[in-house]
């Protein structure tokens, strides 16, 4: 079942590198993507008769092809050259030729406030996050979301799934396969899990012990399951 | 900024400072908000290869939320890759 885009997604440059292409489609992680915004800043711009050539830099990969193609009838205002050293957002297809990929803009905008910026790159691990949550759980039994989190880019961290975030489903996958009589421990999370933080593993065991899936043994270090596998 | 314009330091979102090492001397004023492009010395400064400085002519740059972003994204290269 694929989920397809008609949303413009925000990514990285490299995560547009690495895009696998089917047919005339491409997919990161899955998700399908044809419009894209990026940000970063300029780094070499070259005029063209019919078109504006920019190297995009983000600095998570090596700059990237950005091409806005210039109105020729039009008399100069829309298609001013945007300087090097300037940070822009750059809105537009991703295009690949002879395997190297390009983007073909139908908007450049320099920023005018950097804070934009710091919202660029939480929308897309929020993005990201959300459209490879759809994905995964449209092929499974429909669960019960609450209609705030269905829909739209909002709110913050990981949607529910099963009842359980992403991260809770994590610590009590891990908790369920320890093999060991005492359990799973903290520490032993934190080494397994080392993109989660030790609070972030701990209110997730907090909470995974409140609604009765897992229970504390030699001490509160320790933790079983309460399925029996 | 040092008087030989070949060092300055920096500060953080979270108030850290880090010493900014230029192979050429700075050849304009600097103030307010810098990107800085480098590599670590292993004196734990950084070699300048490029800096830029963050426009706050229209909104001050809110450095602590920025720090505070970082977190995040390096907490799920998955949805974030480097490199």
């Amino acid at each position: 079942q694929r989920i397809r885009s008609q949303n413009i997604v925000p990514c990285t440059v490299s995560q547009l590198l690495t895009a696998e292409q089917v047919d005339e489609t491409f997919r990161i992680r899955d998700v399908e993507i044809s419009q894209v915004t990026i940000m970063g800043i300029i780094r070499h711009a070259e005029k063209a008769p019919t078109n504006i050539l920019y190297k995009v830099d983000d600095m998570t990969a090596a700059p990237m092809d950005v091409r806005q193609w210039v109105d020729t009838d039009e008399a100069g205002g829309e298609n001013v050259v945007v300087p090097p050293g300037t940070y822009v957002k750059v809105a537009g297809h991703l295009r690949s030729f002879q395997n190297k990929k390009s983007l073909v803009a139908f908007k450049i905008m320099p920023l005018e406030n950097m804070n934009e910026f710091t919202t660029h790159i939480l929308e897309i691990v929020n993005a990201h996050m959300i459209l490879r949550k759809n994905l995964m759980s449209a092929s499974r039994v429909p669960q019960s979301f609450s209609s705030a989190d269905v829909g739209g880019y909002g709110g913050g961290g990981s949607l529910p799934v099963n009842g359980l975030t992403a991260h809770q489903s994590q610590v009590l996958n891990l908790i369920k396969n320890c093999p060991v009589p005492e359990g799973m421990s903290l520490q032993e999370l934190k080494v397994q899990l080392h993109n989660m933080s030790m609070s972030t593993i701990k209110q997730a065991v907090e909470f995974l012990s409140s609604e009765g899936h897992i229970y504390s043994t030699v001490d509160d270090d320790h933790y079983k399951s309460t399925d029996a596998e | 900024i040092h008087p030989t314009g070949k060092l300055f330091v920096l500060s953080d979102g979270e108030g850290k400072h880090t010493t900014v090492e230029l192979s050429e001397p700075l050849g304009e004023e600097i103030s307010g908000v810098l990107e800085v492009v480098g590599r670590v010395t292993n004196q734990a400064t950084i070699m300048c290869t490029s800096y830029v400085q963050f426009r706050e002519d229209k909104s001050p740059f809110d450095l602590q939320l920025y720090n505070e972003a970082l977190k995040i994204i390096h907490e799920f290269p998955e949805y974030f890759p480097f490199g």
